[in-house]
């Protein structure tokens, strides 16, 4: 009997010695949001969400430490109350003062992206792209070696790392990862087109119809779907000479990452979401509105090998022909694509 | 008695569920694998002249990864060291991030392997650089993998990756200097190493192996025409492959044992 007893007695220990390796109680994991009619996210199999990493990242987005002089957030280009733009063409609130060379993009329903960061595509995933503002020395110029040890002197960081990672660490690779976590929530699918689309909300006015008429006949070879972009890479005819090769060919487009000549002049389509939040446009900043932008697209398309054929809808000629009525009707429809819960969400706002 | 018997197969089977965690065996051995770096047969050295044919080289720094490194054992089974991405170098002080901080004059051309399966081995398969899913996703950071070392910089931020490799110093053809730096990066730059020994060595706990690789920066060199073209990077795309290729034909093994 008593040998029983002992026996007994030892296969709690092992079951014990096991567990100790199951992580007891993870954090909890969050299902990416997939509105409506929205095609199924990009794969994320290296970094699930969780509340806790969720959190962390907000917190991290909106905080001064990230940067060398402790003077800027991601937020101080990314606001959220102009779809994370900031309003300017071209930025120099960075480390250096020197005028960024492009437009700081809007950032939302980026899980669905799976083509590239940046208006080139210079960055595969969030992971990697947080890098490049945190030490670029016309961003945020943030030593990292400084940032870990800034953070670590936090004892609010130290339990949310903790909390939101398996090997707790505060380290570059959990900032990079906490960040994506947060901006792959900011999912923007509340416009009234939306309420409309969903049968929730009575119909969108004849103007505004004949602008989703007119935007899904001429545009929507780019814009397309309900993200209203395709995530690939054209010329869009707004430059006509790509051969500036200065700042490593950020003057190049597309070209700069693949070197393909047949690359030259290419950016990532934007999305025609939250456009009345994010002014100025192009990856330049170049269009103050949206009717020079339209007017851009009716007669202001430049010739070039690389111009996208979509572009060429004048009988072959560059250029999309639209009058002034027309105009008028899609930037009436435009507007209803301005999601101004997203905008406000106290979700993604400064914690 | 079937009592102890049911009791006995349970703790078995509880021992053996925790036993993943804690392989103990006897034979494992352990490899010291160096990356001996040479100019032809001399050692490479910094802060000097060096000749290789017409050009008179001063190298201020070697940095490169090694990555997915396996044994293969002598009936062709492969045993990859997990975790193996390694920084070898041999470098002077390193300004990284525009100055934010300087990453310290370092050598080193030695990794140590542990828990390598008793066995015959006859080669040893390693890759220059750092692999697509690595490479692309700066956040997985296994092994020595970091965005501290200057290993990935603001240059090559415009597509937020790792440099595979650098080489930098100064060239001299006799009539113009010029400063040098030649790099690889990129997916397609990757590159797979298979080294064959002349024998089979057995690799278990009885003794340490040694495993010596030459890497000979003047096959490095080959064709790569630093004068004309002093900077090799993203922007010189066939320039670049052409380095990459060099690299992963110009390791040899000089000692098995
Ligand atoms: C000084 C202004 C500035 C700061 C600070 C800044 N950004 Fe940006 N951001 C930009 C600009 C400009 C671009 C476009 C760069 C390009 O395409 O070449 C950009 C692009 C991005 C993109 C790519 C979006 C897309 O759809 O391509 C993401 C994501 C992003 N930033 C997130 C962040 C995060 C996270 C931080 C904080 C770690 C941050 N940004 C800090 C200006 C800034
Ligand atoms: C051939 C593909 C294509 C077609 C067709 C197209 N666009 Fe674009 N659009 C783009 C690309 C690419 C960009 C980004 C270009 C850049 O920044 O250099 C863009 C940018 C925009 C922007 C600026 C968005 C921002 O946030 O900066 C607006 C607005 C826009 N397009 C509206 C339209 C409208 C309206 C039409 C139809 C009349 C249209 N586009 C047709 C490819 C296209």
């Amino acid at each position: 009997m008593k040998r029983q007893l002992i026996i007994l007695l030892l296969l709690p220990a092992c079951f014990a010695a096991c567990r100790k390796t199951d992580t007891s109680r993870g954090p909890v994991p969050v299902p990416q949001e997939v509105p409506a009619f929205f095609p199924t996210p990009a794969a994320n199999i290296d970094n699930p969400l969780t509340q806790e990493g969720i959190e962390l990242g907000r917190r991290l987005f909106y905080d001064k430490r990230l940067s060398g002089l402790n003077q800027l957030s991601c937020a101080s280009c990314h606001h959220p109350d102009l779809a994370f733009t900031d309003g300017v063409a071209l930025s120099q609130i960075g480390a250096s003062g020197l005028p960024l060379h492009r437009n700081a993009p809007a950032l939302f329903n980026m899980a669905w992206n799976s083509n590239g960061f940046f208006w080139d595509g210079g960055s595969t995933n969030l992971e990697s792209q947080a890098f490049a503002p945190l030490t670029s020395p016309d961003e945020m110029h943030q030593n990292l070696f400084q940032l870990i040890d800034e953070l670590k002197a936090v004892p609010d960081y130290v339990r949310r790392f903790e909390e939101a990672f398996s090997d707790g660490e505060i380290s570059t690779g959990n900032i990079a990862r906490a960040l994506a976590q947060f901006q792959r929530t900011l999912v923007s699918a509340g416009s009234r087109y939306d309420r409309y689309r969903r049968r929730e909300e009575a119909s969108l006015n004849a103007q505004e119809l004949q602008g989703l008429q007119l935007v899904q006949q001429r545009c929507a070879s780019c814009h397309d779907g309900e993200l209203f972009t395709d995530n690939k890479y054209h010329n869009n005819g707004i430059d006509a000479d790509f051969s500036n090769e200065d700042a490593e060919g950020i003057y190049q487009g597309r070209f700069r990452v693949t070197r393909n000549p047949a690359d030259l002049g290419k950016f990532r389509t934007a999305s025609l979401r939250n456009l009345l939040f994010t002014a100025p446009y192009m990856h330049d900043g170049r269009f103050a509105t949206l009717q020079e932008v339209l007017d851009h697209y009716d007669h202001g398309v430049k010739e070039s090998t690389t111009l996208d054929p979509q572009m060429r809808q004048r009988a072959g000629q560059a250029g999309i022909p639209l009058d002034n009525n027309e105009k008028q009707a899609i930037i009436k429809y435009l507007a209803t694509l301005t999601d101004t819960a997203f905008a406000r969400n106290p979700r993604f706002a400064a914690p | 008695m079937k009592k102890y018997f049911i009791l006995a197969a349970i703790i078995a089977v509880a021992f053996t569920s925790c036993k993943k965690e804690t392989i103990v065996t006897e034979h494992d051995g352990e490899a010291t694998v160096q990356f001996d770096a040479k100019v032809n047969n001399n050692d490479f050295v910094l802060n000097q002249n060096i000749t290789i044919g017409a050009r008179t080289y001063n190298f201020k720094n070697l940095r490169y990864w090694v990555s997915n490194v396996a044994l293969v054992q002598a009936n062709g089974t492969e045993v990859s060291v997990p975790n193996s991405y390694f920084l070898l170098e041999e470098t002077n002080a390193v300004t990284v991030q525009d100055g934010a901080y300087t990453y310290p004059a370092s050598k080193r051309e030695n990794v140590v392997v542990k828990n390598i399966p008793q066995a015959d081995y006859k080669a040893i398969k390693f890759s220059i650089g750092v692999d697509a899913r690595h490479n692309d996703n700066l956040s997985l950071q296994a092994g020595e993998l970091s965005q501290l070392s200057g290993m990935t910089n603001v240059s090559w931020m415009w597509h937020t990756s790792y440099i595979f490799s650098t080489l930098q110093g100064t060239v001299s053809d006799g009539v113009s200097t010029k400063n040098f730096k030649a790099e690889t990066g990129l997916n397609t730059n990757y590159k797979t190493v298979t080294l064959n020994f002349p024998e089979a060595v057995k690799i278990n706990s009885a003794k340490s192996t040694n495993l010596i690789f030459g890497l000979d920066i003047a096959k490095v060199l080959q064709n790569i025409d630093l004068i004309t073209n002093p900077n090799v990077g993203a922007a010189q795309a066939s320039i670049m492959t052409t380095l990459a290729d060099n690299y992963a034909g110009a390791f040899s093994v000089q000692l098995v044992k």
